[in-house]
């Protein structure tokens, strides 16, 4: 059988009623003194924020600028056209001046 | 009982009772006792949403855990929202976690259905008035169904079912509830709707 729509609508009233009309347990004096008894022996609250969570804050507080600042690192490496190891090769080979570089390293 | 002494300066808009905020302050300043004040204020409250969610025997006991997560995490309390809202997102993410431990380990029977509910279900679906299923016994089979379907669902669908459906709330009140994002709550919705009516379409069609 094909619930349609109206079916639907029929019993979700029904079961919104059925959901409802569950009663709360009263909570009663007993019940109240083994949660103050617990919430005393957990001692009392710390008022400072942990250092995890100070440590969380300011990670997720920097986390836009980082990102930013990655970005324009990447942006401008393109637009350097940086090759490392063939910039490196031409200080090698071109040896402008007299201390070069292999000098320098004592080579 | 133990009741708070608060001084005048401390009352709330001059009333004999001190607001949540300013207990909350003398909590965290030390005065576990001033808890108690919490717990006399909100049980009912707290009760009531626990009672929607959780199995009847384990109400008690999801309430109490309520409690103690509330006082543990008193000192992340931001006075910009209401306290009983933040309460009640503690409350619903207790419910939730209860079902999350219990359905990884499968401790909860699952509830069973007999021909006669699959009766009323068929009458409820035939042409017959709202007037018929008013009695007491046809409440009582609308539960059973009603628990039956959501034994089958996974902790997300449940919770998300119940808030959504059930009780009504919005995508956004839902969201602030549970922590997800809106758009999260309405794609989860979507889908637990569509397997609860599976759920109840397969069931008369057995």
């Amino acid at each position: 059988m094909k619930l349609l729509k109206r079916d639907h609508t029929r019993l979700k009233k029904l079961l919104m009623r059925a959901y409802h009309e569950r009663e709360a347990p009263e909570g009663d004096e007993l019940w109240q003194m083994r949660v103050m008894s617990h919430i005393r022996s957990l001692g009392p609250v710390r008022s400072g924020r942990g250092y995890i969570a100070l440590f969380e804050q300011s990670v997720w507080r920097l986390a836009p600028m980082t990102g930013l600042l990655v970005l324009i690192l990447v942006a401008l490496l393109l637009s350097f056209d940086l090759m490392p190891d063939y910039e490196m090769a031409k200080i090698f080979i071109d040896d402008p001046v007299e201390f070069t570089v292999v000098q320098w390293f004592g080579v | 009982m133990h009741q708070i002494d608060v001084p005048e300066s401390e009352m709330n808009n001059g009333s004999s009772k001190p607001s949540d905020e300013e207990i909350v302050r003398r909590i965290i300043g030390g005065d576990i006792d001033a808890f108690e004040s919490i717990l006399l204020r909100y049980k009912d409250h707290v009760l009531k949403i626990v009672t929607k969610h959780v199995p009847y025997p384990e109400v008690e006991e999801t309430a109490h855990d309520v409690f103690v997560r509330a006082y543990q995490s008193l000192a992340t309390f931001k006075e910009r929202s209401p306290f009983k809202h933040w309460l009640s997102a503690i409350a619903v993410r207790a419910c939730y976690d209860f079902y999350r431990k219990h359905y990884r380990s499968k401790e909860l029977p699952m509830s069973s259905l007999s021909e006669e509910h699959q009766e009323w279900l068929e009458g409820v679906m035939s042409d017959r008035s709202d007037q018929s299923f008013d009695d007491k016994v046809s409440q009582e089979k609308a539960r059973e169904l009603l628990t039956w379907a959501l034994d089958r669902l996974s902790p997300e669908d449940r919770m998300v079912l119940e808030l959504v459906y059930l009780e009504g709330r919005s995508g956004r009140e839902t969201a602030d509830l549970m922590g997800w994002s809106v758009a999260n709550v309405k794609v989860r919705s979507l889908r637990a709707r569509r397997k609860l009516r599976r759920l109840m379409a397969g069931f008369v069609e057995a």
